[in-house]
């Protein structure tokens, strides 16, 4: 701060200097925005995955997830077998005026039924029409974008290490059996690696 | 046909006066937006909002005339008008281009036009008295002390570039001017220019209105039209001002092809003051009342005595 | 000046013109605007219609083409002046409604004080200049005209009156710096 008024010329400079560039504006309703992946907007509900475990709503802070169910039981699979009962789901809500998006439900599903989908266009006049249903739910997931690619350093996913543990184990069984018995050259079994992870 | 011609000339500066300050509001909402990284109104009128003063003037019309009860009535509702009327007086006697293109040629046009303008805070005094409210009244007794501590340097401001022209008629000053009047008035330029600013409380003097403490001065209790008036005597003032500058400091309509195109490089000079009004809004902070009668006082008046004493002395040795 | 003051014997004061009829028009709104000046129980409304007289006085200057004079006057009475009799009323005292303390006791001798100074100005007018007319197609009050009598032939009351108002000016600053001290 040597000379008298720098700062105020300093002051004209950077808005002289901000005004010649691109603002930093959203155009929002013209431009839809550039959402990050693991944006979280609404839950969405792969519905096949759901067990109705409760889970979900028993983890829920706000006690904002609603599922009814019912049991059906199955006919034993072979003759003589035992009824297998299954947990069939009839209604799955969550209330968006209630919940914090604080992702725990999506944290504890066991079986990878609930993911966050960047959707955030859902704002509704009345506050009782925020409760969404299992068909709105299931509507978001197909919004859920693919999961963004791990860092170059990252640790191996979790599914694909144990399929190479695996396969690793397998290729070498097979080398040993393929040491001990070499002049045979008989092994009929296949060799197909087993797969790894579901979605 | 005097007549017409007196007819179309007072049209002429109606037109002007009806569009140049909204010209100056909408460039103000784009340069200050975009001064601060954004990129104000964009959809009003469809191009980039270019019709978004217009759709606030609608907006102000049809909003209720509302006067608080214990407010003064009539006084309250004449002091937009106090304050308006003014600038559509004053800007009748601002040449534009030479060979008498102006309203109207006034033999003491520096007089007539800073008289009027002082007129014009007068609006906002009455307004800020009679809202009965206690922000409008301090805000009313800052624009009161405002007005005549800058009323001072201003007047001297303008008075030295009288002495320099030998006359107070504006086509008269312009007629007289040379290009070197430029450094030589230099100080003047910057005195009359800071307290036109402070006359009509823009930033960095607008300490009256202060929307951060005292709400928003003597325009708080005013709403729809009335204020619409006040905010038009805002911007009117701003182009009356930059173009008075122009006028007494940087040769009006002085430039190459003055006689076909001195209006260009009249308006040119006041676009460019106005761009210099909006700018330092932006850029600078308020000054406090007490700051702001202590810079008055003990910078600008001192200043425009010597700008009158250097006038007066290079006018008697060199001319 | 003298050589611009014609003789009118020849005119009557019959069949005016329009610049007389607005004259009198005006003089008359002023002289309204001074009454109510005076008598307007409320403060501010009295300094308002003090603006209405002073600014009338003006028109009236403009109209006897004393252009200079005119504006002159709007910028220090108008501008300045008034504006400082707000600002002081909005500092000590200026409620909304009529205050009634803006009354005064002596009232009547106001009166007679102002009547009698009316009287003896328009006498001393009248006295003065009789049917002496002034040519208003020619004008009479511009700028370098009232410069040249003023620096030419009332030089010396011009600088008695600069030199009152230096006295007034310190005698303020000593005022207010004894009670700075006294604090």
């Amino acid at each position: 701060m040597g000379l008298p008024g720098s700062g105020l010329a300093k002051g004209l400079a950077v808005t002289l200097r901000t005004m010649t560039r691109r603002s930093v504006t959203a155009h929002y309703p013209d431009v839809q925005p550039e959402l990050p992946a693991r944006s979280r907007g609404v839950i969405g509900l792969f519905e096949e995955n759901c067990t109705v475990c409760m889970l979900c709503a028993r983890e829920c802070p706000d006690w904002c997830i609603y599922i009814d169910s019912h049991k059906e039981t199955l006919p034993a699979a072979a003759p003589g077998g035992r009824e297998r009962s299954r947990n069939v789901l009839d209604r799955f809500a969550i209330d968006f005026s209630l919940c914090m998006y604080c992702g725990i439900c999506i944290e504890v599903c066991p079986f990878d039924a609930l993911f966050w989908s960047p959707e955030f266009e859902y704002a509704e006049t009345d506050i009782r029409d925020l409760t969404h249903e299992r068909d709105k739910l299931r509507e978001w997931m197909w919004t859920v974008p693919e999961p963004p690619p791990l860092d170059d350093a990252a640790e191996e996913p979790k599914e694909i290490a144990a399929a190479r543990k695996a396969a690793d184990k397998l290729a070498a069984a097979q080398a040993a059996a393929a040491e001990s018995a070499s002049g045979e050259s008989a092994s009929g079994e296949s060799a197909a690696g087993e797969g790894g992870g579901d979605a | 046909m005097e007549f017409f011609d007196v007819a179309w000339r007072l049209l002429a500066v109606l037109v002007a006066f009806l569009t140049l300050p909204l010209l100056v509001g909408q460039t103000e909402h784009k340069v200050m937006a975009h001064m601060q990284g954004r990129v104000g109104p964009m959809y009003a009128g469809g191009f980039h909002g270019w019709a978004q003063l217009v759709a606030d003037g609608v907006k102000f019309a049809q909003k209720e005339d509302v006067v608080p009860a214990a407010a003064d009535r009539r006084v309250f509702q004449l002091a937009p008008a106090v304050a308006l009327v003014p600038y559509l007086l004053v800007l009748i006697a601002i040449p534009i281009a030479p060979n008498g293109v102006v309203g109207q040629v006034v033999d003491a046009g520096i007089f007539f036009v800073l008289a009027v303008l002082g007129v014009g805070v007068l609006g906002q005094v009455m307004g800020g008295w009679a809202s009965a409210n206690k922000y409008s009244l301090l805000g009313g007794m800052r624009t009161a002390a405002q007005l005549l501590a800058y009323e001072l340097p201003l007047l001297l401001a303008a008075a030295s570039v009288a002495m320099a022209a030998g006359t107070l008629s504006l086509p008269g000053m312009l007629e007289s001017w040379q290009w070197w009047w430029l450094p030589w008035q230099l100080i003047g330029a910057f005195v009359f220019f800071t307290a036109g600013i402070a006359e009509l409380h823009r930033p960095p003097f607008d300490a009256p209105l202060a929307p951060e403490e005292i709400i928003f001065g003597p325009l708080t209790e005013y709403g729809g039209l009335r204020f619409a008036l006040f905010m038009l005597a805002e911007y009117a003032g701003i182009v009356v001002i930059s173009a008075l500058t122009a006028v007494l400091f940087l040769g009006g309509w002085h430039g190459p092809f003055a006689d076909q195109l001195g209006w260009l490089w009249m308006l040119l000079k006041t676009a460019a003051l106005c761009f210099l009004v909006i700018w330092m809004r932006v850029a600078w902070p308020r000054l406090r009342a007490d700051q702001i009668q202590r810079f008055a006082w003990t910078c600008l008046v001192p200043l425009a005595l010597f700008q009158i004493a250097l006038t007066g002395v290079v006018k008697v040795v060199f001319l | 000046m003298s050589g611009l003051v014609l003789l009118g014997a020849e005119r009557g004061f019959l069949s005016p013109t329009g610049v007389e009829i607005t004259f009198l028009l005006v003089g008359l709104v002023t002289l309204g605007g001074a009454v109510l000046a005076v008598t307007s129980r409320q403060l501010v409304h009295a300094a308002l219609w003090l603006v209405v007289a002073l600014g009338g006085i003006a028109v009236l200057y403009l109209l006897l083409t004393a252009e200079f004079i005119a504006w002159v006057q709007v910028l220090i009475y108008v501008g300045s002046v008034v504006v400082l009799l707000l600002f002081g009323l909005m500092l000590t005292k200026a409620p909304i409604g009529p205050s009634p303390d803006a009354d005064s006791g002596n009232r009547w001798v106001a009166l007679a004080v102002a009547l009698a100074t009316a009287a003896t100005l328009v006498t001393v007018v009248v006295d003065a200049f009789r049917t002496a007319w002034i040519e208003l197609d020619v004008p009479q009050g511009t700028t370098e005209i009232v410069g040249r009598s003023l620096f030419r032939h009332w030089v010396l009351p011009f600088e008695a009156l600069s030199l009152l108002l230096l006295a007034a000016l310190v005698g303020a600053i000593v005022l207010s710096r004894r009670k700075k001290e006294r604090r």
